[in-house]
């Protein structure tokens, strides 16, 4: 009997090893914490449809690295022909995993496929709003590409461009993306995982991962556990409490930027006195290492630190409770209602500890005598707040937001956060109206000292909100991969950079 | 018998479009699908967009009458989220979620009768006792926090089971195993309860009189009747196990329906909604049909 026992045993044991290693010695497997729901490349917007599909199946014209800039990757060069068009040499030679070659047309119909009425593409709705493009071939690697507003930065909106087949529908999302990447979509058993091999005929460099296969766990624990116990390889978005381990926990910088918008057109907010006391009274050190991860940075502008433009010399605003107290005195002996009830809206699982944070923040103001009330919400309802128009009936209100760009430009978050005319903008300024246009239009170090000064106006001279943490992520990476996470891994996971110690 | 299904289907076809009219309109109350699927720098117009694809636009009613018109065709839709119809979806996790329903209930039920049976015929006595003490724990135990301690103990600790995921029948073990001891629990006290009052009972005094041996009193004579009971929880707790695992599926990477739908209410993908609850209500109308047959079988006095 016990013989037995030990025979079945020692089968549960041999198994193990079986599945810990089931992707070989050159794939890998990587869990990532939501299942792809679409996984046509004009959704790898999305982190989830990203990781998997952007430059690993679907390429984009231009890309932006976090250590070298606007790159080219599709496109050899480009150049700006003035008018708001910009001409595009394209890469010659190149195919598609069905076989046929790469070139403008396919180009043209990428473009038009993302502000396609029938589908709604991420990318198109995200980063092509409110701007015409059209198209002009002009032979099989040569495109001109006309934007209306005028686009200065259009080379780097082409960073968020994957490239499909001229042949691939207007009407309808695919269901096995097909690209000039330098792995193949092979195969997507639903709800179990999702498997890309090498693409042989690849244009570039060949990769030392040969195949790659994606699972699900929405469970964190589940996750790290994976890793740890060899059946995951990487698992790119953990929770802090899951990286426990040094030896394979990363942290990096995940591009996220967490603020207050204010609502300045209502009293008391449209004091700046009482913005500003808004500022002194919160102590943005005490957050960190406590209810958010070690490695939080504080922010003094809503874009991360690597965004051009980003100024340096801006230091966050010091806890200093008194300054409060006496800006919000000077304000009240104005006439301006300070003690008036100020909503503070905050969205349900918007970040780890979201609530802690904001009772934290509500009791800092709570004590320079502010009186602001916390109400959770969950996203729709939010939304609502955050969004203009904003209700009619409102009173003061503050909203809690977390805002993410790793596209590297400033162009992608301040007209949505500061414009009149901004989606999520709680500011009426013609003169930052002016600012934005001029930092939009701009190019080169011109546009770089423009976006500086542009946020050295909202942090320092109107301070238009209250800025608070440029966030941290957490991955697990298995000791066998020579792989390190970067401010890209929250939207996309390169396994061609991925390589075996 | 043919009068009583005939009846059985009639109603539950009412129960059904009673269903789905409640369950369209209480969806549509948790708010517009647009805000959680597009970005929130999404413009106005690609909103517009979205919901001019989706039909979203239309009245309420329009909208209904659209459904009910595409059901009475067997369509159920497109889903919203997943860019395929959303049956296609639904049965493919159905398909997960009845594998490890029906192993899982028929390992309970096997189990349960056995170590009931056997903790009844002694009451009070060290078995007795054990079965008790350990199935009331099992009855009790939150699911998530056993899944949790049996990866960490079984996955990462002893490295014998994968953590989750499916595959090989080694990706069973430890689903099976956690959805197993909540019925487990309730069934053996059930059972437990059931045969104390059935061997108490005269036909067994006089059985045991005769001179029978313990088993096939306790396993031919008494088990019988002391099943009806039994069968009512079996069904209540398949049934429970039938609507989706859901903390199992999400836990494990199940990809059964009850992870299926949870997500589809998150995403407010409407269709999808609708298709999982249809199917599952009608496999409960097949289930209990199943176990009200099962009681004419158990007990010749049932008739329909």
């Amino acid at each position: 009997m016990i013989r037995n026992l030990g025979g079945a045993v020692a089968l549960l044991l041999s198994s193990t090893a079986a599945f810990a290693a089931s992707h070989g010695e050159t794939g890998v497997t990587i869990v990532l914490p939501e299942e792809l729901d679409i996984v046509d490349p004009c959704e790898a917007s999305r982190s989830n449809v990203g990781r998997v599909v952007l430059q690993n199946v679907a390429e984009t014209i231009t890309e932006l690295t976090p250590d070298e800039g606007l790159q080219p990757r599709l496109a050899e060069s480009w150049e700006d022909l003035g008018g708001g068009t910009w001409q595009f040499k394209l890469k010659d030679g190149v195919t598609f995993h069905d076989g046929s070659a790469f070139g403008a047309t396919d180009v043209a119909h990428s473009l038009e496929r993302i502000k396609s009425e029938n589908i709604s593409c991420e990318i198109g709705a995200k980063f092509f709003g409110g701007i015409e493009l059209t198209t002009e071939v002009v032979d099989d690697t040569t495109i001109n590409i006309t934007a209306d507003p005028a686009q200065p930065i259009l080379p780097l909106l082409l960073s968020t461009v994957t490239v499909v087949p001229e042949e691939t529908s207007m009407d309808a999302y695919v269901d096995v993306p097909v690209g000039t990447g330098p792995y193949t979509f092979d195969e997507y058993n639903r709800g179990q995982d999702i498997k890309l091999s090498l693409n042989e005929n690849y244009w570039g460099e060949t990769p030392t991962v040969t195949n790659a296969t994606y699972v699900f766990r929405s469970d964190s624990a589940v996750m790290a556990a994976m890793v740890a116990n060899g059946e995951a390889d990487i698992a790119p978005a953990i929770a802090l409490q899951d990286a426990t381990d040094p030896e394979m926990d990363f942290s990096y910088p995940n591009s996220e930027t967490v603020y207050i918008r204010l609502d300045t057109e209502m009293a008391p907010l449209n004091d700046v006195r009482v913005r500003q006391a808004m500022n002194y009274a919160v102590d943005r050190e005490a957050f960190i290492g406590t209810i958010l991860a070690d490695g939080t940075l504080l922010a003094t502008a809503i874009n991360p630190p690597s965004t051009i433009g980003y100024n340096h010399d801006l230091e966050p605003f010091p806890y200093d409770p008194e300054k409060a107290k006496e800006l919000l005195a000077a304000a009240a002996a104005d006439g301006v209602p300070t003690d008036m009830e100020i909503t503070f809206i905050g969205r349900n699982n918007n970040w780890g500890n979201v609530v802690e944070t904001l009772e934290a923040l509500t009791a800092m103001w709570a004590d320079v005598g502010l009186n602001v009330k916390l109400q959770m919400v969950e996203v729709a309802e939010w939304l609502e707040h955050y969004s203009n128009p904003f209700p009619e009936d409102r009173g003061p209100e503050i909203v809690a937001a977390m805002h993410d760009n790793a596209n590297g430009d400033p162009v992608f978050s301040v007209y949505f956060k500061y414009a009149s005319e901004g989606l999520q903008s709680g500011v009426r300024d013609a003169g930052l109206d002016d600012m934005i246009a001029a930092a939009t239009a701009a190019t080169g170090d011109e546009r770089a000292a423009l976006w500086s000064d542009l946020f050295e106006y909202i942090q320092m001279e109107q301070v238009y909100d209250v800025l608070l943490f440029h966030m941290v992520g957490f991955s697990r990476v298995n000791p066998r991969l020579d792989f390190e996470p970067s401010i890209r891994t929250n939207s996309e996971l390169q396994l061609s950079q991925i390589s075996f110690k | 018998m043919k009068t009583f299904l005939r009846k059985r289907a009639v109603a539950s076809a009412f129960s059904l479009i009673g269903l789905v009219i409640l369950v369209f309109f209480l969806s549509r109350l948790t708010g517009d699908p647009t805000d959680l699927y597009l970005p929130v720098d999404a413009s106005a117009e690609a909103r517009e967009n979205f919901r001019e694809i989706h039909g979203l636009n239309d009245p309420l009613l329009v909208q209904f009458g659209r459904y009910v018109w595409d059901l009475a065709h067997f369509d159920f839709g497109m889903s919203i989220r997943r860019a395929e119809p959303a049956l296609d979806a639904v049965l493919r996790g159905f398909a997960w979620t009845l594998q490890l329903a029906v192993i899982t209930m028929t390992l309970v039920t096997v189990m349960a009768i056995i170590v009931g049976s056997l903790a009844a015929y002694r009451v009070g006595g060290v078995f007795d006792r054990l079965a008790t003490f350990f199935s009331l724990i099992g009855a009790s135990a939150p699911d998530f926090w056993i899944a949790i301690v049996a990866i960490v103990v079984f996955s990462v600790g002893l490295g014998w089971v994968p953590t989750s995921g499916t595959g090989g029948w080694e990706y069973w073990i430890l689903p099976i195993a956690v959805l197993f001891i909540r019925p487990f629990g309730l069934i053996l006290q059930v059972v437990r309860g059931s045969m104390i009052s059935t061997l108490s009972s005269a036909y067994v005094k006089t059985a045991r009189a005769k001179g029978l041996k313990n088993r096939p009193i306790i396993f031919v004579h008494a088990l019988r009747n002391a099943m009806l009971p039994v069968i009512t929880v079996i069904g209540d707790q398949a049934a429970a196990l039938l609507n989706g695992a859901v903390v199992v599926e999400t836990i494990f990477g199940f990809p059964g329906v009850g992870k299926l739908m949870i997500d589809s209410i998150l995403q407010r993908d409407f269709t999808v909604i609708l298709a999982a609850i249809m199917v599952t209500a009608f496999a409960i109308f097949v289930m209990n049909l199943l176990i009200d047959i099962l009681y004419a079988v158990l007990d010749p006095r049932i008739r329909y």
